[in-house]
Formats: C-alpha cells, sequence, structure tokens
C-alpha cells in the first residue's frame, strides 16, 4: 500500500468517524449506555487499516531484503566465476559488490532506507516496540534482529576483506554463513 | 611565557636552506629551530601542561546562546584553528564564535577573532584589521588552507547562516568572497574539508551539514525532550530533520556544487559534524570520512576522477563492534599501531565508547576500541574535539579530547554519570594500548569546561605539540607544553611558490627502527584546523635515517641521514 494510498483510506475513515461523532449525542439519548455499534464497526475497520499498513510495512522490508538478496546472489556468481578464471580485478569488484549487499542486509537497505526509518522513528512509530525493549532489534528495525544484523556485519567485513585475496573456498565458508542467517530470518512465521 | 630566547636572529635563519627538489637522496643539514620560546622544566616527570590562555591574551569568551542551552545550537560550540596567515613562522589563531541569546532575544553576536601570534609568544588581536569578525554569522567551525594556491592560507568559516570564505590578500587583510566562490550554502554547516578530489590540481571542499531548521525555530525553542524522565531539555537530534552534507568543485577559483554527481550524497541526511580526507586505502588518492551523529558514519572512497563510493559499513568503520551507529562529533586521523596505515578515532556521547577504528589495509577498519583501551577510558565523558599527536615525542601517537555536555541540566542531577563541565582527557599510547594519564598531565587538563573545538600546534616553536581549546561561554584555553619528551622533527612542506603544505602531502619517517607517517590536512578534530607542519617524535633516536615526501601529485622527495630537533622545510618541486 502506498503511502498516498494509505493518507486516504485514513481520510476517508476519519470522515465516517467524525460524521458518526455529530450524530452520535443524539443516539446517546436513546441509548444511554454503551458506545455506539457503528462507533465500534467503525474502529475495528480502522484497526484492520492500521494493522494492514504494518503489515505491509513488514512485507515492504522483506522486499528490500529481498532485493539486496537477490543481487548478492548475482554478485556472488561473478566472484565465483572470477576466482575461477583467476581474473583478480574482477574477483576484487564482485567481493566488493557482494560485501555491500550483505552489509545492507544488515542494516535492512542502504543509506536512503536508513533515513526513512529515521523519519519513522522521528514521528514516534517503532515496528516492533516489544522487540526494541527487549533487545532483539534495533531502533526501527522491522524485519533484521539484532543477532542476524551483527551476523551480516560480520560476513559482510569478512567478504570486504577478502575482497583483496579471493579464496574460491574461503568464499563458499562465508556465503553459507550468509544463507544460514537468511535462511534463519525469513522462515515462515507458525 | 616570556622564556623566549634569541628570537631576532632565530627567525632571520629560521626555514632558510635546504629546498629540496624531487627525489633527492643526500644528508641533510641540520637547521636553526625557529624562535623557542619555553624551555622545558628538567624537573617534572610525565605529561605537563599549562593554561597560558589569559597571558597569552586570549580572552575572548565564546558566546553560546541561552544559559539553559534550549536548542541544540545553544550547545553546539565551535571549532578553533592554529594557521600561519602572514607567514612569519609563527602560529597564529582563529576563534569563530557565535551569539548571546535570553530566551528568543537576540543579547549580542559574538565576532570571530584573529590572533596573530608574537615573537614573545603571546597574541595580538588583529581581527578587525583582517578584517575576518565573521559579518555577524553564528560561528561553527574553521577550515584554513590556501584554496587559490597563492601562496596565502585563507579561512573557510562554517556558520549556521551563510558560510564565509576570507581569501587571504597577503597584506594582512582578507575579502570575503564566499558569494562570488559560490560557497555560502545556507544552513547549519558545521565541519569542512578542503581537498583535491578529482587530482585536478585544485581544491575541492566537502561541508557537513547538521540539522535542517531555521532562526526562528531556534529562537522559540524551549526543551521539550524528555531526558531520563528527570529534566526537559533540548530537542533533538532525532526528531528534528538533517541537512545535507555538500560537495563543491572547484575550477578556476569558483566552486560549483557535485554533490550527486560526485556520489557524495549523504543518503542517510546524517547529522554531519565532522569530515576528514585522508588517503585511507594506499592507494594515493583521498577518500574521505565524515562523523554523523546518531547515524553511521561514512567513509566515501575515492574512487578515482572524482567519484566516490560509500562503504562504510562494510569496510568496518561505519557503526561501532556491536553494529551501533553512534552519535559521533569529532575526527582523529593517525597511525596508532605502526601499521603504516591511518586509523580512524571518533568522539561520541557520553556512556559510550569513544571508538578507534584500526585500519587494517587497504581501507578495511575494525573497532578496537575496548582492546586499545581507548573505550573504558573514555565511557563516562560527552566528547568534541580530538587529536592523534605525539606529545611526549617519544615516537607513537597520543589521544586528546575535548569533553563537555550537552545539558546543563546534569548538574541538577549527582545520580547521573557525569556533568556539564568536564575535564578534558589525555590519553598515552603505550605500544598501542592507551592509558588514561589525564590526573597527572599538569595542571592545564585539571580546567573544567563544557569544551568543543581542538586543534594542536606548536604555538611556541619549541618543538612540541601545543593544544588549542574552544570552551561554551567562556575564552579559550591554551595548553602549553611542558612535557619532558624526547627527539622531535617538525617537517615543513612548502608549496612550490613558498605556500602553506599542500593538502594531502604525506611525510613518513624512519628513525631508530620506527616508521612514522603523517599527512597535511586542511582540518578534522570537531571543526578545527590543526598545524599544518607535522610533528614527528622520534624517541631516543637523535637522526632520522629517511625523510619521504609523498606530494600530492605522487612526486617523491627523500632525504636521507637527517638530523633531529630541527623545523625541517621541504619544498615542492615546480
Amino acid at each position: 500500500m502506498t503511502r498516498e494510498l494509505v493518507k486516504r483510506v485514513v481520510a476517508a475513515i476519519g470522515c465516517v468517524v467524525g460524521l458518526m461523532c455529530l450524530t452520535a449525542p443524539a443516539r446517546a439519548q436513546q441509548h444511554a449506555t454503551g458506545t455506539p455499534s457503528e462507533m465500534v464497526t467503525t474502529y475495528e475497520s480502522l484497526a484492520d487499516a492500521i494493522l494492514s499498513v504494518k503489515k505491509t510495512e513488514a512485507n515492504l522490508v522483506r522486499s528490500i531484503l529481498g532485493a539486496a538478496y537477490a543481487h548478492a546472489q548475482v554478485e556472488l556468481g561473478r566472484a565465483r566465476a572470477a576466482i575461477k578464471s583467476s581474473d583478480a580485478k574482477a574477483g576484487q569488484g564482485a567481493l566488493e559488490a557482494l560485501a555491500a549487499d550483505v552489509a545492507q542486509l544488515a542494516s535492512e537497505g542502504d543509506n536512503a532506507v536508513a533515513a526513512v526509518r529515521k523519519r519513522l522513528i522521528e514521528g514516534g512509530h517503532h515496528h516492533n516496540a516489544d522487540g526494541e525493549a527487549k533487545g532483539i532489534y534495533d531502533e526501527g528495525f522491522v524485519v533484521v534482529t539484532r543477532a542476524a544484523k551483527s551476523a551480516f556485519l560480520e560476513s559482510s567485513r569478512a567478504l570486504g576483506q577478502m575482497a583483496r585475496a579471493p579464496k574460491a573456498e574461503a568464499l563458499e565458508a562465508e556465503w553459507q554463513k550468509v544463507q544460514a542467517t537468511w535462511n534463519g530470518l525469513m522462515k515462515p512465521a507458525r | 611565557m616570556g622564556r623566549h630566547r634569541g628570537r631576532a636572529a632565530a627567525a632571520a635563519v629560521l626555514f632558510a636552506a635546504l629546498v629540496a627538489t624531487a627525489c633527492v637522496h643526500r644528508a641533510a643539514a641540520p637547521q636553526a629551530p625557529p624562535e623557542r620560546l619555553s624551555a622545558r622544566p628538567a624537573d617534572i616527570e610525565g605529561f605537563r601542561f599549562v593554561d597560558v590562555a589569559a597571558e597569552a591574551g586570549l580572552s575572548r569568551p565564546f558566546l553560546a546562546g541561552r544559559p539553559g542551552k534550549d536548542h541544540l545550537l545553544d550547545s553546539a560550540g565551535a571549532g578553533v584553528a592554529f594557521l600561519d596567515y602572514d607567514r612569519d613562522d609563527r602560529l597564529d589563531i582563529y576563534l569563530p564564535n557565535a551569539w548571546r541569546l535570553d530566551g528568543s532575544r537576540i543579547v549580542e553576536r559574538g565576532r570571530n577573532a584573529l590572533y596573530r601570534g608574537l615573537p614573545d609568544g603571546t597574541f595580538e588581536d588583529t581581527t578587525d584589521e583582517a578584517g575576518v569578525a565573521g559579518e555577524g554569522q553564528w560561528g561553527a567551525g574553521v577550515a584554513a588552507a590556501d584554496y587559490d594556491g597563492d601562496g596565502w592560507t585563507d579561512l573557510l568559516v562554517t556558520n549556521f547562516g551563510r558560510n564565509l570564505l576570507y581569501r587571504n590578500r597577503g597584506d594582512g587583510r582578507f575579502d570575503n568572497v564566499a558569494p562570488a566562490a559560490g560557497v555560502e550554502s545556507p544552513g547549519w554547516n558545521t565541519g569542512a574539508a578542503f581537498f583535491d578530489a578529482d587530482a585536478d590540481g585544485d581544491l575541492d571542499l566537502y561541508i557537513t551539514a547538521y540539522i535542517d531548521c531555521t532562526l526562528d525555530e531556534v529562537l522559540a525553542a524551549v526543551p521539550s525532550l524528555d531526558w531520563k524522565g528527570l529534566e526537559k531539555v533540548a530537542m533533538g537530534p532525532f526528531g528534528l530533520e538533517g541537512a545535507r552534507d555538500r560537495y563543491f568543485r572547484q575550477g578556476d577559483g569558483r566552486f560549483v556544487e557535485a554533490t550527486e554527481a560526485a556520489g557524495l550524497e549523504d543518503k542517510a541526511r546524517g547529522y554531519g559534524f565532522a569530515v576528514r580526507a585522508a588517503d585511507f586505502d594506499d592507494d594515493g588518492d583521498l577518500d574521505l570520512y565524515v562523523a554523523n551523529d546518531s547515524d553511521a558514519n561514512y567513509l566515501y572512497r575515492n574512487e578515482g576522477a572524482g567519484r566516490f563510493q560509500e562503504i562504510g559499513i562494510w569496510s568496518g568503520c561505519g557503526l561501532d563492534a556491536n553494529g551501533a551507529a553512534q552519535a559521533s562529533m569529532g575526527i582523529a586521523v593517525g597511525d596508532t599501531a605502526g601499521t603504516g596505515s591511518p586509523d580512524i578515532f571518533v568522539t561520541n556521547f557520553s556512556e559510550d565508547f569513544k571508538t578507534l577504528y584500526r585500519n587494517l589495509g587497504g581501507g578495511l577498519f575494525e573497532d578496537v576500541s575496548e582492546a586499545s583501551g581507548v573505550g573504558p577510558a573514555t565511557y563516562r565523558v560527552l566528547s568534541w574535539g580530538t587529536a592523534l599527536a605525539d606529545f611526549d615525542s617519544d615516537g607513537d601517537l597520543d589521544l586528546v579530547i575535548a569533553n563537555g555536555h550537552i545539558y546543563p541540566q546534569i548538574d541538577r542531577h549527582p545520580e547521573i554519570l557525569g556533568t556539564y563541565a568536564q575535564r578534558n582527557t589525555l590519553l598515552e599510547n603505550i605500544g598501542g594500548v592507551f592509558r588514561d594519564v589525564t590526573n597527572r598531565a599538569g595542571p592545564g587538563f585539571q580546567v573544567v569546561a563544557s569544551s568543543r573545538g581542538l586543534a594542536v600546534g606548536d604555538y611556541d616553536n619549541d618543538g612540541d605539540l601545543d593544544i588549542l581549546i574552544g570552551n561554551l561561554d567562556l575564552p579559550p584555553t591554551l595548553l602549553r607544553n611542558d612535557t619532558p619528551g624526547g627527539a622531535w622533527m617538525t617537517v615543513v612542506c612548502e608549496a612550490e611558490n613558498g605556500g602553506p603544505p599542500p593538502i594531502g602531502t604525506q611525510v613518513t619517517v624512519r628513525a631508530g627502527g620506527r616508521t612514522l607517517r603523517r599527512d597535511v590536512a586542511t582540518s578534522d578534530s570537531y571543526a578545527s584546523s590543526h598545524d599544518p607542519r607535522l610533528h614527528f617524535g622520534l624517541g631516543a633516536a637523535e637522526r632520522a635515517e629517511t625523510v619521504d615526501v609523498r606530494w600530492p601529485d605522487g612526486r617523491h622527495t627523500v632525504l636521507q641521514d637527517v638530523a633531529s630537533r630541527q623545523f625541517l622545510r621541504v619544498r615542492e618541486a615546480p
């Protein structure tokens, strides 16, 4: 759901709630106890929208991560080919690009995404507020846990260091670590 | 002060002779050092620094907004600079200034100060005759460099407002050419670095910016951030929009913004405070390191032809060892462990490690704050300006850090770690591990203030490095170094026209089994400029086997068997 669409949905719901507020006093006179059912229903709809937006945010971040992971796989292929053909320059380029992709997995996107995340935090939005309080997530992070972030960061640095003298075995070992972290992160929720 | 000797004669012979041209191999004759103004007391052990600011005539206080520091601008302070604007081989001092506020009322617009170094070690206020009072702007930082290559050091003053570029006319006066040069860049500008990004022979410019806000917002600010549930303090930086850093490419004395074209986009809109240009990957061109408050720091690797790639996170110097972005304020660069590559030290907020990133070679870094002792020793304080410098001339780089909290309200709560005014910190390097020697560093390090900018330089030309520190709502501190140290050598790299050392020049000295490397930069620390002459502590070695000067264009000048305890002037070949 785009931000514009969310705005429209929220605005529409706001209008409905507003109208109901205007008519509520008259109804309240007729039924003195309880919240008018229309308001509850509308609030239910609003809750659906809010929760749906949160779910959409999670899906979007998963897509961002998916794109970075797919790009990493391409760079992995390039790195493998370069090592096989002993092309040091191409190997270095591919490994650095791979390191950058894995770093983006760690930080849930590049610096531009970080700017968006910062805006959300500034606005008081914490996707995983409970997880943050428990130390599971960094502030504003949606999918990548602290543990996964740490593992990705370690791998990205290792891949960056490897770029100067690429070795097939070391590359495969490091990629296995990345894969394991990725699979753990992306496994379907039970 | 006043312990000078033979100053007139020494000034005459000061930097005579030894104009070395490309790739010279010969024995270098010792030169008379510039006037030695202070003799070191011989009976003092360890470090000893004495604050001589008042007796040296540095009396102008730094105006810092409101007493309660209602907005972050009130407590940001400014950088300081050592420079030699009149080419008399004595260091001068430039101090930006801010404003004093009372609520939303402007009480006083501070005047920047230019102090000319005098032969007796004191300073004369030459601000008015030089025409560099700051045009009533709210000063933030200073970068001293000969941007136009005419042989005279110019001043870029970054402001909350429009920047000033004071072009040195060479007659003791400056002209503000910022509008014509295209570097006014209105906003909250902070650190700045002149450097040749595209290897075309002239200096380009990167300016960090902090928060996107207006003067009206600053004046209307009231403490509104709930801090630890105890106090309302100045809001931010979270909750305020980060301002974009800018990069300007120079051509024919004019600067054209080329931020995106160069790949220096500040995509995170980081709260930028400091920047340092250095050849971090040792490939012969200058990279950029940017310290951001509360955002990941950037390492922009120079890919050649004026294009950069941001590699901070995977290169290991964007986040700390825990993968967290820190609230970074200042930068120091130097080889702390004798590896031959420049490490990066970053100052951060209180109750956090200040971070030392060791260069593993090729521009890859590892956070060694814990192992090096730097982190634990700096956990309590809130740190700003900093420098890696060999204060005891024993051959390794020590670390000085300017400290001071941003919330004066902290003093009402003894249960909170820290105070508003803090002592500055001196860490001694012992084989790559740092030990806190602040307590034993003399009376100068017992001064408490809320300090910000910091620059290092040999203002009294006695062969050791002194320290200039800016303080909020107070005059600066000038710490004269009276430490009994080892042998030393200061290499003065002259541009081919005799002007100040070219930015990016790198000097490697081999002496006593050590290899020591320094580079010429415009500024780092916290929006501050150091003495551009390169100081080397040689310990017990009375001679250097080689002095290798790598000029920005890649040519080398090599001198062999060079005597210590001298200011060694080396001129770039035409």
